[in-house]
């Protein structure tokens, strides 16, 4: 034999983690099929007897295992890679954290460096993807805006975000979070995990955790740095002047009038304006530049860092639209006493300076000018100012919107934010540990706007210059006291209980004024002081407390293992809240939740393929509380409510009346959900499987359901409405490598069915908002008993007539026609509920705005210091609305679809006719409708770490990448953006002109010492 | 402790349970009513806009590529805008909501300590009652059937027969005019001109008199106000109000800029009003309506840009005798004052003429001086005051209920609006009508004046086919009878509130 002329020598190596490229002390390294085993030094350093041919085997606890065959060398460099998922990994649950693989809720977590892959300015766009069961949608591309996160499915039609958890101070926003702080992110989905912060909860909970020192560890200095260039992806197309001018003829043409222009006139056109070419920047420069240190002695720990980032906007610029951020954290902890006292903190500051521009409803929306404004209006006139429009022979009425957005968004707002908390923790005998904590999250905020003189048309103008100023600040105080002990009862049962209280407080004020004339003009000079007016009816001056909100709780839970085979865990809480009545002040929120790890038991031992199978289920309530205090009470209204006697105008006599209908018995909003799972590893470790199916259910809606106006007063809150939420959620990962190619792939998706019951009103709909596709429009979504939560109603559509005949074979029972005065290029209506006419009863859900999946999925892969990763996200079976045209007005622009209109027998049978009045698009119908679906390249990232290659004991890594964000977006939806977060009222997926996101390409390093 | 700690108290504004208590609380919850009237049309459609649409003096009008909801009021025909379902729905709710502020004021009046001042709670309490009678005057003439709440509710309340509406308003009017002193225009103090007198409950007693029994055929208002007493309330007004007409009919109007008699003149019996302090932020105390029956889009000074609505019917220009002051005094003709009118492509039902006395107004360099005012602009910055019931109002109702001086009466406002052309004629019932028609036209009364002939008179009065110019295009405009009389000239209910009702109120006829 071959083997059999060799002898065993001495080989020698070292263990390193393949990332930080550190030492593994305490690696375990055997040789396959004999009993040789040792493990490596305090340096990761080892020696052990072999012969070529033999296999080592290294094995370490959290990191995966690998096997190498001995060759011709001696000498053998070893790297590790981290199991990520490791089931010895602790995950952070409602106040506290807990082994993993002893979690029988159905929570996710995301680690800090999977969320600083993304490299986005915010915490919460960086989930997107990776987060199963957690939607995340951009509410508008402008930097800075909000995220809407909905978890499990809208459970309600009043704000459904989550409550975030920072550290374990509560909080309703992250936006502040640099995304380098992040140690890691846990999403508790189920109702059992959420169920610990009961009040807060109903609608899932996001614990954030920064970033911490870790005692013992040695010093560590990182820099991290990018800088992009953002763009528009993808520009909507507008009709240009003879496209316009075209469409203008035939609408008039259609409506009984004579064109507008004669063909010669046509041709002799040039392009016109492209407004939405003009909206746009070309470069936008987005940075961040992140600066931390760590490290530890035996009594104390620390974390801090300083960052800045920026990013501006891509519509209108930096002046226009623009974000900056600076951060300050500071994290330490402290061994005052032995092991017995800890004192520490965790602080992080932010300073934004931020101005935007509308991106809101119709009224304002920035963006949307551009849509409607007709080619022909010019940017600037002879002199190189802004066009003046007002003696347009065509359109004395529109304005040109890049000066709109110019005059009318000149602001400055900054904001500070101090968020975090002090704690002392006294552990006096092994096991039981007290802890008190006292969390502080602290805002203030400031801005500033004027409006300068001008004149674009005869609607727009502004006669004297206006200064607006304001300031708030405000606080929230957390105080929690808890007590923890663990213990084993004859060392398979083993315990751990907790108790504990907190009481919530907040406070703040804020004033604002606004005046007129300024001395001095322009944004510099836009202060009070330098206005001039000093007539009271032409000033307007605010000052107001926040109306103060007070919480008290205690909880309790008992978390129960046998043998790390059996697990059941039970918590209790209990809150009081000032916003409701005295007397429904407190509520109750149990759960309950167990598990079984099935690869514990002997009979699976054997079972090679499968390597961890854990069964979970759990019951939790929930529960919601988010409107504004003192609903229950009957307001006296004072603002606003005057008349003028007297014979001077402008002099009020102040008045006063009861503007809202009381309801003392306002209780909770509450949601119960149930969910079934497992979490698996097979295939030796390489590939996990998270699945979980739930039916959660919220009741008694905190809403304002319309009353009848005879009531005379705006409608009080009441609990009423429910929705169930049920679905499904799998997240596969596998992980393997093939020599020196480490490679993961993950994949997740999730199904949701949004279902709406028991709403209370006479006719069981709660109804959308009108006026808000375009002037004076109709209704178009509602939350309805068995529909989907905003679901879009409308007409539902069959084509176009293409002929006299076809209108007049559209017939019903009785022979008449359905549609009487529909002409050829008209749509055809479905006559719904069949009973010959076409009106509001034949209107039905056209649309439905949650998506029925969402997934994502991420690949990466590294090879000798080469690193490449790409993250994608999607949805499924959602539809949009898009409503860019202004059509209560027959001369706004349109958009180029309107290019594949009716005009004659057979040239469409999708798009109506053009008309003055817009008669085929007043009604809501289907034509507005879109499908929603999106496949979105978020981040492709290549990367190198020239740290092997400077062989520098004190450069750990320096690694220079390329990324691309929003790289591409595989959509057939014909707007700048598939992912539509705004949306009207409790309605989502909204086009009015959507501002998008951008695509970034940046270069970025991450340097380590 | 625990229930302590979350106790927290509302620090801006007050709630029901603290407010009603003191005088100075009774005097802002009565101009909470006050001001519950004045936002009665900031939004929807205004009463005296859909008065003149739907009678014969004007056609709908409007923007030529606006929906056609002007029109579907002028016609009565729900298929000229299907999508219109709640044209008033603003308004229908904006008048409850202004009940309400009545009702609850009236039902807190015990619990205010009044330090005996019964007279103040008295006045109070009938300032109220007028303004919930005014209220429910409008509302009941514009839908003819609508719940009636006398005290705050959210129940589904179903509609209630005219009879009851009338017999409230009549019985609320009756105790505002026996309860409000009588104080002559002359002593009125001028900082509280605009609050209710015990003459304006009188003169709207007249008017509901007429309009009740005109319109329903009725002896008498509601059991409450026989003929005699409806007359003695307006000879009380005319013997002892010191009111009296204004010299020359177009002095009444601010287009007569200088020579105007200013608001709250000797003949202004009771008016809503109005200031520029209108904005977007909550601020409602606007004539928002006004620039509806601008020109549209385009002045000419002195008269300001609007929306084209009510473009005036030729046949109401053709109803003065040349003679008469109030044909100019009313109108504006295009072509009459030489403007160079240029914007037919963007005016519906274009007929060459507009309403006069209600219409923005610009300066010389056509800035709108409601702007330079103060106002935010010229849609909600406008300031008129509406003048619901004028002196001259009093005069021909008085002699249309048979005052012993009707001629005399009669004579007194056709004086003043042919001056040196004064020539008498005989009153009598169709005289006058038609006299109310020359005197009021534009000022919302003329269709409730129609329709209290009867609703076949109104209908064969209105009916008409004609051309009109839609965006400079010749077009044929019809109001058909029918129409009229199915919906027995009544407006539809706001169908969100039908459904909202799940079918307990029901939609007027032919809607």
């Amino acid at each position: 034999h071959y083997a059999f002329a060799q002898s065993a020598r001495k080989i020698t190596g070292k263990v390193i983690d393949d990332k930080d490229l550190q030492p593994i002390p305490g690696a375990i390294i055997k040789v396959k099929g004999t009993s040789e085993a040792v493990s490596t030094n305090t340096d990761g350093e080892f020696t052990i007897q072999a012969k070529t041919g033999d296999v080592l085997v290294i094995s370490f606890l959290g990191y995966i295992e690998r096997s190498v065959t001995v060759g011709a060398g001696n000498a053998y460099n070893i790297k590790l890679a981290e199991t990520e998922k490791s089931l010895e990994e602790v995950v952070v649950i409602g106040y506290g954290v807990q082994k993993k693989k002893l979690n029988t809720g159905a929570n996710l977590q995301v680690k800090g460096e999977d969320i600083q892959k993304q490299n986005t300015t915010n915490v919460l766009q960086a989930l997107q993807g990776q987060t199963p069961g957690v939607q995340i949608t951009s509410v508008s591309g402008q930097p800075g805006d909000a995220l809407s996160v909905i978890i499990r499915g809208k459970g309600t039609i009043s704000g459904s975000g989550p409550l975030y958890v920072v550290d374990g101070v509560q909080t309703g926003d992250i936006s502040y979070l640099n995304p380098a702080d992040i140690e890691s992110v846990d999403v508790l989905k189920d109702g059992a995990s959420a169920a610990i912060y009961g009040s807060q909860s109903a609608n899932g909970v996001v614990l954030v955790t920064t970033k911490g020192g870790k005692s013992g560890q040695k010093s560590q200095i990182t820099f991290d740095a990018y800088f992009g260039q953002q763009r528009l992806a993808n520009q909507a197309r507008l009709l240009n002047s003879k496209e316009y001018a075209t469409i203008m003829n035939e609408a008039a043409i259609n409506s009984g009038k004579q064109p507008y222009f004669t063909n010669d006139g046509i041709s002799s056109m040039g392009t016109g304006t492209n407004w939405l070419g003009q909206m746009f920047v070309d470069q936008a420069p987005t940075q961040n530049y992140s600066f931390g240190a760590s490290g530890g002695s035996d009594v104390s720990s620390y974390s801090a860092s300083l960052a800045y980032t920026s990013q501006q906007g891509i519509v209108g610029g930096k002046d226009l639209s623009n974000y900056e951020r600076y951060n300050i954290r500071i994290n330490s902890d402290h061994k005052l006493y032995k092991d017995i006292v800890t004192l520490g903190e965790n602080l992080t500051f932010a300073y934004v300076n931020n101005n935007g521009i509308g991106v809101g409803n119709q009224y304002n929306n920035t963006l949307r000018n551009a849509f409607n404004t007709s080619p022909f209006v010019q940017m600037y006139d002879e002199d190189g100012n802004f066009f003046d429009n007002s003696n347009s022979d065509w359109n004395n009425g529109e304005a040109n919107p890049y000066a709109q957005m110019y005059y009318n968004n000149q602001n400055r707002n900054n904001n500070q934010r101090l968020l975090g908390n002090l704690y002392l923790g006294v552990e006096p005998i092994k096991g039981l540990r007290f802890r008190t904590s006292l969390g502080l999250d602290y805002t203030a905020s400031e801005g500033r706007s004027y409006l300068p003189i001008y004149k674009l048309s005869i609607y727009s103008f502004n006669d004297n210059t206006n200064v607006f100023q304001g300031m708030n600040k405000g606080r929230a105080l957390t105080w929690d006291n808890q007590v923890n002990y663990s213990f084993k009862l004859n060392s398979y049962n083993n315990f751990e209980v907790m108790a504990g209280t907190s009481a919530y407080s907040t406070d703040g004020s804020g004033v604002n004024a606004s005046n007129k004339d300024l001395s001095m003009t322009g944004l510099d000079y836009a202060w009070l002081d330098n206005a001039t007016n000093s007539e009271g009816a032409r000033m307007s001056t605010g000052g107001y407390p926040y109306a103060q909100q007070k919480r008290m709780s205690y909880f309790g839970r008992v978390m129960y293992n046998y043998k790390e085979k059996y697990l059941l865990n039970a918590t209790f809480r209990a809150d009081g809240s000032s916003i409701l009545a005295p007397g429904h002040r407190w509520n109750f929120f149990p759960s309950v939740s167990g598990g079984w790890v099935m690869t514990n038991e002997d009979f699976m031992k054997n079972t090679s393929w499968l390597n961890f199978l854990k069964l979970r289920a759990s019951w939790g309530r929930t529960g919601n509380q988010n409107i504004s205090p003192y609903q229950y009470l009957a307001p006296i209204t004072s603002s606003n409510t005057n008349y003028t006697f007297g014979n001077a105008e402008g002099t009020l006599t102040p008045g006063a009346y009861p503007s809202r209908l009381n309801n003392e018995n306002l209780t909770w909003e509450t949601s119960e959900q149930s969910d079934i799972g497992f979490d698996a590893t097979v295939l030796n470790n390489k590939l996990t499987i998270n699945a979980d199916f739930y039916i959660k259910t919220t009741k008694d809606w905190l809403i304002q359901a319309p009353i009848l106006a005879s009531a005379g007063a705006d409608a009080p809150f009441i609990n009423g409405g429910n929705v169930k939420n049920s679905g499904v959620e799998l997240a596969l990962t596998y992980r393997n490598h093939a020599g020196s190619l480490n490679y993961s792939i993950g994949v997740n998706g999730a199904y949701n069915k949004n279902k709406v019951g028991a709403i209370p009103t006479a006719d069981g709909i709660i109804h959308g908002n009108t006026n808000s596709l375009y002037n004076n429009s109709g209704e178009f979504y509602r939350a309805e008993n068995g529909m989907p939560i905003g679901y879009f109603w409308g007409l539902k559509t069959n084509g176009v007539f293409q002929t006299e005949e076809e209108v007049n074979a559209y017939k019903n029972k009785n022979g008449q026609k359905i549609q009487p005065t529909a002409q050829p290029g008209d749509v055809r209506y479905v006559d719904y509920n069949g009973d010959g006419s076409i009106d509001a009863n034949d209107k039905t859900m056209i649309g439905n705005p949650n998506p029925d999946f969402t997934y994502g999925f991420n690949l990466a892969a590294d090879y000798k210091g080469f690193d490449i990763s790409l993250q994608a996200s999607g949805v499924v079976g959602n539809e949009i609305v898009q409503s860019w045209r202004n059509q209560a007005d027959s001369k706004a622009n349109y958009s180029a679809a309107i290019l594949d209109r009716w005009h004659g027998a057979g040239s469409s049978y999708t798009t109506p006719r053009v008309t003055e009045d817009n008669r085929n698009w007043t009604q809501f119908s289907d034509l507005y409708i879109h499908k929603g679906d999106y496949l979105r390249i978020n981040n492709l990232t290549l990367g190198y770490d020239f740290g092997t290659l400077a062989k520098k004991s004190y450069l750990s890594k320096v690694r220079l990448y390329c990324s691309v964000l929003n790289l591409y977006t595989f959509t057939s939806y014909n707007g700048m953006d598939p992912e539509i977060g705004y949306g009207e009222g409790f309605s989502q997926g909204v086009d009015l002109g959507y501002y998008p996101r951008p695509r970034t390409i940046m270069l970025g390093a991450n340097i380590k010492f | 402790c625990t229930n302590d700690f979350l106790d927290t108290q509302m620090k801006t504004g007050s709630s029901e349970e603290n407010f009603y208590k003191t005088t100075d609380d009774a005097y802002k919850a009565l101009v909470g009513c006050y001001d519950g009237l004045q936002v009665v049309w900031a939004s929807g459609i205004s009463l005296p806009v859909a008065a003149e649409v739907m009678s014969d003096n004007t056609f709908g009008g409007t923007g030529n590529s606006d929906g056609f909801g002007y029109q579907m009021i002028d016609e009565f025909d729900k298929g000229r805008s299907p999508s219109d379902q709640d044209l008033f729905g603003d308004n229908w709710s904006a008048y409850y909501k202004a009940v309400y502020r009545c009702n609850m004021f009236i039902g807190k009046m015990d619990q205010i300590d009044w330090k005996g001042n019964t007279d103040l709670k008295n006045t109070y309490l009938a300032e109220t009652r007028f303004l919930r009678a005014y209220l429910y005057f409008d509302m009941v003439r514009l839908w003819g059937n609508i719940p009636l709440l006398t005290a705050p509710s959210s129940e589904n309340v179903p509609q209630a027969s005219p009879e009851e509406v009338y017999k409230l308003i009549a019985e609320d009017l009756k105790f505002a005019a026996d309860n409000l002193p009588a104080v002559a225009y002359g002593a009125q103090s001028v900082a509280n001109h605009g609050r209710v007198t015990k003459y304006a409950a009188e003169a709207l007693i007249g008017r509901v008199y007429l309009y009740y029994t005109g319109y329903y055929g009725k002896p008498d208002l509601a059991g409450v106000v026989a003929k005699v007493d409806a007359l003695a309330y307006q000879e009380d007004i005319i013997n002892n109000g010191g009111y009296g007409l204004v010299d020359k009919f177009e002095y009444l109007w601010p287009y007569s800029l200088n020579n105007y008699a200013g608001e709250d003149n000797k003949e202004t019996i009771f008016a809503i009003k109005y200031t520029y302090t209108s904005d977007y932020n909550g601020n409602t105390d606007g004539n928002h309506w006004m620039v509806m029956n601008g020109i549209r889009e385009q002045w000419s000074y002195p008269y300001g840009n609007g929306w084209g609505a009510c473009t005036v019917d030729p046949k109401l220009w053709a109803a003065y005798s040349d003679k008469d002051t109030r044909r100019a005094g009313s109108i504006i003709s295009i072509a009459g004052e030489g403007i160079n009118f240029t914007n037919q492509s963007k005016q519906r039902e274009y007929t060459g003429l507009y309403q006069k006395k209600y219409i923005p107004l610009v300066d010389a360099a056509g800035n709108s001086i409601a702007v330079s005012s103060g106002g935010v602009n010229f849609m909600v910055g406008q300031f008129q005051d509406y003048v619901s019931i004028r002196y001259a109002d009093v005069l021909l109702m008085a002699a249309e209920l048979g005052s012993s001086k009707a001629q005399k009466y009669f004579d007194d406002v056709r004086k003043r609006a042919y001056g040196s052309n004064f020539v008498s004629v005989a009153v009598n019932a169709a005289n006058l009508l038609n006299e109310r028609r020359l005197e009021f036209a534009g000022e919302g009364i003329r269709y409730w004046d129609l329709l209290r002939q009867g609703v076949d008179v109104a209908a064969a009065t209105i009916a008409q086919t004609t051309d009109v110019l839609n965006g400079g295009i010749k077009t044929t405009k019809t109001i058909n009878s029918a129409n009229i009389t199915t919906t027995k000239g009544l407006q539809q209910i706001p169908n969100t509130q039908i459904t909202l009702s799940n079918g307990v109120l029901k939609q007027n006829a032919g809607w």
